[in-house]
């Protein structure tokens, strides 16, 4: 790959677009991707996410349009509104290959057009199309009307309504999903970026990527998370659905519980069975975690029905279905939208009816109702309410389906991840509950401050690549840095890698530090450390030890580097980043 | 933290694979600890204070393999290539650090070849490796790196003969003295079928530690199941077989719950060999001379060329079948089942030994014994064999 790689520059203001070369120094300094994105918002960081001039950067990573497996994909990084920090996401799909394949590397979209209006790219050139037409519309609508333009990153009416969880869709299902970047878009009046074209990506080394990828490859047979007869091959992210409810750490009646009998309603097995689930994958990508059922609907992610089961009480797998269709076609998180509900739940007292999911999450994206407070996400919602205890986040992102109390590095990583409570930063749960590449005491602290940290680098790489988390189930960076090898014809490590993780990282809490974060926000929901979970079956699923956590964040700030409020020593820090 | 260098320390001592207190250990957490020698610890400590790791191991290995294949390779080399499966899979290959490299800064050296590969082999220093996620890691990669010189050096030994000073009597006293003879006597088998999942949660634990304690697979390596009726029980993957409390996962033959998911990788071939034979219970494990001699093909002129997993042939090694295929979601679950039958255990190239109990776990345990025995007589009957002709 050649280090000339071009960004395309839009002001949706004044219409105007370019492309540019981007620089090769933020190349090599940052890859692609998140790092690139965290990057090119430098300067900019401290603006409101809704400021017109808030850059919005869509970008892929070296490896994507090679063979290189799992690696099409596509980060979006801007400011969260719902967070308040940097914030980046990737999806699958075929968006990032098109994207690639029309001579781009980024687009960075800043500015705010007048009228609705799509984006429209091609290796010949790129327009801003009136759409006014489809303002409004679903996802479903809105990438049905630009099937002839290649691939289609779309906002649904939650995006234009503000919704602060409101997700960019790719027109294969795959979501831009967390943080509430539909509604940057939405605020700038973009209603979609389509993207084609036909260039191909060109790989110096071939014969050392070539020996890379068959090592990948051996890596995700060997692994039986991967193409396990039990694994996500077969049976998409609700496999975890049986483990999660096993280990008894699956998030029940917005967090009050860490076991829901009904669970196994909506389990791997259980979907194949309902729904025919067959295999789809994104592009390049031999996993093929995606599932979708036989009249073609995309079926939910783990995340996504145990959220809108457990979390809500409900065993009703085809509302869990029919609200993950919702969601998808109104442009919702699912995570934020499922522990939403459920925190309003809790505060009145009634977790929502499985027949009444979907008409409020049609009121949350039209932001009418009940959905005028709800658009606003947990925190906000539950604050207003005057029961702030009910919400279920870190740095107001709504917690995903793997419950603190039953994996401490997870507890750990919730907190210090920089864009709020996701489970994708430093991925514990690959050690702590799946055993990849080997195991950890998931009831211990023990070495779970370094262990964090070193994942949080090596995973801000892997987003940067842009490469998939599922992937490292099995192979590891040593395989990736030798496929980035092959592909640059330059020599890279893992251990250079995770220095370029470290950098990205660290911006991103520099950051956020700017913006006002600090340690009282690197902190968990309080019924953690107060309320045990579920127990039973031999398993005892304590509260977590408030002290034991304190110390292990402490560590965690020594060996980043860090004060012990979480603080930079360094206010230099940024200048001195390349 | 303190605790987890120690165990660790004294498994490398139990599983044989370090000269005796020839070892050092560092693990960080925001402070530096070590264990050990003080040479080895304190290169230990350097070399991961150079890395994004939580552990490191260095040690001098019992026997001198990894050392004679580090001097016998070619003066250009980079790493050596051992060929098992486990080094295909994980390791891809072995770097060799030489004196000349490590002459100058041999911290910045051996975390140089470190930054990129799991374990090292440094001339005159012995096997270093290290933990990117856990110390345990650290550990597991050592004896990876152990494990497969061994192997390799057999094969090479075997091919080539002894080419450096001092080879003959190192290989003479590993022959003599190092090796010990491998039974099965002594140990209490509960007889089969079970019934009861707590009697065969237990008996599992039991017949794991059996298997490392009697050297027929290193710690982490291989796995273990029973069938109870409609459930296997197995050990999970990544998980070392002399401690299986916790780390057993019952998975129902139908799949209608996906709980195994963390089950072994070869969690398919277990299934399909109780399907293809009604047996009870599964050995796995990697003993050396039976790994090594099953990559040694006589076949002349032919066209497979990646044998480990395309060989369509079912060679014999004695009584027993070896049969190529790839781990997991390869070949191996198709090949082993139906060949598995007939004596109780059959060889995977380059991998390791299969071994079934129709009722319970002695006769899987005995039969692996057994081939391991026969493999490791019949490479000494061909080593002695080679050194006479040579000197005919």
């Amino acid at each position: 790959m050649s280090l000339r790689q071009h960004i395309l520059v839009v002001d949706l203001s004044s219409g105007r677009m370019r492309r540019e070369e981007i620089p090769p120094e933020f190349l090599r300094a940052y890859l692609g991707g998140r790092g690139l994105g965290v990057r090119l918002l430098r300067g900019r960081h401290t603006l409101s996410p809704f400021d017109p001039a808030m850059p919005v950067v869509f970008a892929v990573g070296p490896l994507c349009g090679t063979p290189a497996p799992t690696s099409a994909r596509l980060s979006v990084v801007s400011r969260s509104p719902l967070t308040g920090t940097v914030y980046d996401c990737s999806a699958g799909g075929r968006f990032a290959w098109r994207l690639r394949a029309a001579g781009l590397f980024a687009i960075l979209i800043e500015g705010k057009s007048p009228r609705p209006v799509v984006l429209a790219v091609t290796s010949c050139g790129e327009e801003l199309l009136p759409a006014d037409d489809l303002w409004g519309k679903g996802i479903g609508d809105t990438v049905g009307a630009l099937s002839d333009r290649g691939s289609v990153a779309a906002i649904g009416p939650a995006g234009e309504n503000g919704v602060l969880f409101s997700c960019i869709m790719m027109g294969e299902g795959n979501a831009v999903g967390r943080g509430g970047l539909g509604a940057v878009l939405g605020r700038k009046n973009l209603k979609a970026v389509t993207v084609d074209g036909d260039r191909s990506v060109a790989v110096a080394d071939r014969e050392r990527f070539d020996r890379a990828r068959a090592d990948v490859l051996r890596l995700f047979r060997a692994s039986p998370v991967i193409f396990g007869e039990l694994g996500i091959s077969e049976y998409g992210t609700p496999a975890l659905v049986d483990l999660m409810r096993q280990r008894r750490m699956a998030p029940t009646e917005n967090f009050r519980r860490t076991v829901f009998d009904g669970s196994s309603a909506y389990s791997g097995p259980a979907i194949r069975a309902a729904y025919g689930a067959k295999k789809e994958g994104c592009f390049g990508c031999p996993i093929r975690c995606k599932k979708r059922a036989s009249d073609g609907r995309a079926l939910p992610e783990y995340e996504t029905v145990s959220h809108f089961g457990a979390l809500n009480a409900i065993a009703d797998l085809h509302a869990i279905v029919r609200g993950n269709d919702a969601c998808n076609d109104l442009g919702m998180d699912t995570i934020s939208a499922a522990a939403t509900l459920s925190a309003w739940g809790e505060a009145r007292g009634r977790f929502p009816s499985p027949e009444e999911i979907g008409p409020l999450l049609h009121d949350i994206a039209h932001r009418r109702g009940e959905g005028v407070l709800l658009a606003e996400g947990s925190r906000r919602m539950a604050k207003a309410l005057g029961k702030p205890g009910v919400s279920m986040s870190v740095k107001s992102l709504e917690l995903p389906a793997y419950d603190p109390r039953g994996a401490y590095g997870m507890a750990l990583a919730y907190v210090t991840s920089n864009r709020g409570g996701c489970h994708l930063r430093a991925y514990p749960i690959s050690h702590e509950i799946l055993r990849k590449p080997v195991a950890s005491d998931r009831f211990s602290f023990s070495g779970k401050a370094r262990m964090i940290k070193i994942a949080e680098d090596m995973n801000a790489a892997v987003d940067s690549l842009v490469a998939c988390k599922f992937a490292f189930f099995g192979a590891s960076l040593e395989e990736y840095a030798e496929l980035l090898s092959g592909v640059t014809g330059e020599h890279h490590t893992p251990q250079g890698l995770k220095e370029i993780g470290e950098r990205i990282y660290l911006t991103e809490r520099f950051y956020n530090a700017e913006n006002g974060f600090t340690r009282s926000d690197d902190d968990l929901p309080v019924r953690f450390f107060t309320e045990a979970g579920s127990s039973g079956e031999g398993i005892d699923v304590p509260p977590i030890d408030r002290a034991r956590f304190e110390e292990e964040l402490t560590k965690y700030y020594r060996i980043r580097g860090l004060r012990d409020d979480g603080s930079f020593a360094d206010d230099g820090f940024l200048e001195r980043q390349p | 933290m303190r605790s987890l260098i120690r165990k660790y320390a004294e498994k490398l001592h139990r599983d044989r694979s370090i000269a005796q207190g020839r070892v050092g250990i560092a693990a960080k957490d925001d402070v530096m600890l070590t264990d050990g020698a003080p040479d080895l610890s304190r290169l230990a400590a350097d070399v991961l204070s150079r890395l994004s790791c939580l552990g490191v191991v260095a040690a001098s290995p019992s026997l001198p393999f990894a050392e004679f294949l580090l001097r016998r390779a070619n003066a250009d080399a980079k790493a050596i290539v051992p060929l098992d499966t486990e080094t295909r899979t994980f390791l891809h290959d072995i770097p060799i650090v030489r004196r000349e490299e490590l002459a100058g800064d041999p911290v910045r050296a051996i975390a140089a070849h470190l930054s990129n590969r799991k374990g090292v082999i440094a001339e005159g220093v012995g096997i270093v490796a290290s933990g990117p996620v856990t110390l345990e890691q650290a550990y597991i990669h050592y004896s990876s790196v152990f494990h497969a010189a061994f192997v390799k050096y057999l094969l090479d030994a075997l091919q080539a003969g002894f080419v450096l000073p001092g080879e003959a009597e190192a290989f003479r006293g590993f022959r003599e003295t190092f090796l010990r003879p491998l039974t099965a006597e002594g140990l209490s088998f509960r007889p089969g079928p079970f019934d009861d999942p707590e009697e065969v949660l237990s008996e599992i634990r039991a017949v794991g530690r059996y298997t490392v304690e009697r050297g027929l697979v290193d710690s982490f390596f291989g796995n273990i199941s029973c069938r109870v009726g409609e459930t296997i029980f197995i050990s999970q993957t990544a998980a070392s077989l002399d401690e299986l409390a916790g780390c057993i996962d019952p998975v129902p033959m139908d799949n209608r719950s996906t709980t195994g998911i963390t089950a072994s990788s070869e969690l398919l071939a277990h299934r399909r060999i109780y399907e293809a034979t009604g047996a009870r219970a599964i050995l796995h494990g990697h003993p050396k001379f039976a790994v090594a001699m099953s990559m040694l093909c006589e076949e002349k002129d032919c066209p497979v060329k990646d044998c480990w997993k395309d060989c369509p042939n079912v060679r014999m090694l004695g009584n027993t079948p070896v049969v190529a295929g790839e781990i997991g979601a390869g070949g191996l679950a198709v090949r082993v089942p139906p060949v598995i039958g007939a004596s109780g255990k059959a060889i995977v190239y380059g991998h390791g030994v299969f071994s079934i109990g129709r009722d319970g776990f002695e006769e899987a345990f005995r039969s692996m014994v057994d081939v391991e025995n026969r493999c490791r007589d019949e490479y000494f009957r061909r080593l002695d064999a080679r050194g006479q002709s040579k000197s005919e």
